[in-house]
């Protein structure tokens, strides 16, 4: 692998992990296009690639955020059942998927994940923290009000589902798959957004790790690229939060919603050519 | 003294967070080094070892989480998050299992 190729890699990777973490999803839908249409690499390589810096990213975020209660881990594991599930299903079948309906997959993700951008819901869903919380609920320290909340789990089943396909995405296409299950958790199921987001990126590591073993196993991971892109998205992401606690960019992400779109269009045309 | 099983969770949220931490972190140094071993020396027995070693670190890193969070629901009694962790794991040593046998290690 050549030096330029490396730093073609990083910066690939960095740039990912800075969207991703400006935006609060993971980078890995910029990442595979990058890697796939931008540096010409297989879709597989890609993919597996892609899906290590998934459970990197998880990873630092998860650490990140432990301690502030915002991380729902029983919620969590039971989710996991599903999108585990869903992961591993993925990592067996996808090698029998052809190239034209795996872009079509892709480009109808992007697509819908450039409208989720534009319009996701932000419902607050909190109570008043001496209520109740049931087996899956949590409490948690909400600075805007400055006090802590309370949350209950609604429509378990709905989360499950969404998991499920969250993690089959995420196996078949190299992204953690946060962007479809977060606004469904905080849209129907009764969680507040800042622990659906802290707890789907806890949940995507163990998603990934569900699919990407059978990746490397086919030799699919090529470790200089792996290791390059996995050292980028970190150094991004980390630059990302910090840019991301001094500007509030709204139009960054209808930025970024026009990119998707445009990426959503040119694997269309893959598909279809 | 009595903990309270917020407090064990609690608890449990901080030592995922570091065991989270250590992964990533170990990881990447090994990365790092086998990146720069192999643009500096080639194709080396050495510099491969670190990105294998850094790769699988990364892969085990969510892995070992969800074996010490059944760790501690066992500890605290807890049968219905230990089934629900179970029921992870195995998935995950499924997908280990599989990875294994058509690596022919």
């Amino acid at each position: 692998m050549s030096l330029l190729l490396v730093a073609g890699v990083v910066a690939a990777g960095a740039v990912a992990g800075g969207l991703g973490s400006l935006l609060g999803i993971g980078g890995g839908v910029f990442l595979v296009p990058f890697l796939n249409a931008g540096l010409g690499m297989d879709f597989e390589i890609a993919r597996a690639v892609s899906l290590m810096t998934v459970i990197a990213t998880s990873s630092a975020v998860s650490a990140g955020a432990a301690g502030r209660n915002t991380i729902n881990l029983r919620l969590g594991m039971v989710l996991e059942i599903a999108s585990a599930a869903g992961g591993l299903a993925a990592g067996i079948t996808v090698e029998r998927m052809s190239k034209g309906p795996l872009y079509l997959t892709f480009a109808l993700v992007t697509a819908l994940i450039a409208v989720l951008m534009v319009t996701r819901l932000e419902k607050r869903n909190v109570l008043s923290a001496d209520v109740d919380t049931g087996l899956l609920g949590g409490r948690f320290y909400e600075a805007e009000s400055d006090r802590e909340v309370a949350y209950r789990v609604k429509r378990l089943p709905l989360g499950l589902a969404a998991s499920a396909i969250a993690g089959a995405v995420s196996g078949t296409l190299g992204i953690g798959g946060g962007i479809i299950k977060v606004p469904i958790l905080n849209a129907w199921c009764g969680v507040p957004l800042r622990p659906a987001a802290a707890t789907s990126a806890l949940m995507i590591g163990v998603t990934a790790a569900a699919s990407v073993p059978l990746f490397y196993a086919r030799g699919q991971v090529d470790p200089p690229t792996a290791a390059a892109a996995v050292l980028g998205v970190l150094a991004g992401s980390r630059a990302g939060l910090w840019f991301g606690g001094r500007a509030r960019a709204k139009w960054l992400k209808a930025l970024m919603a026009l990119v998707l779109a445009a990426v959503s269009l040119m694997y269309f045309k893959k598909a279809l050519w | 003294m009595v903990t309270t099983r917020a407090d064990a969770l609690d608890q449990l949220e901080l030592t995922l967070g570091r065991l989270l931490h250590a992964g990533v972190i170990t990881s990447a140094l090994c990365l790092a080094a086998g990146l720069v071993l192999s643009m500096a020396l080639g194709r080396s027995a050495v510099a491969s070892g670190a990105l294998t070693m850094g790769l699988v670190i990364l892969m085990a890193t969510p892995i070992m989480r969800v074996v010490v969070s059944l760790v501690v629901y066992v500890r605290m009694r807890d049968w219905f998050f230990v089934w629900t962790t179970v029921m992870v794991f195995v998935l995950l040593s499924v997908t280990i299992f599989l990875a294994w046998t058509k690596a022919g290690i």
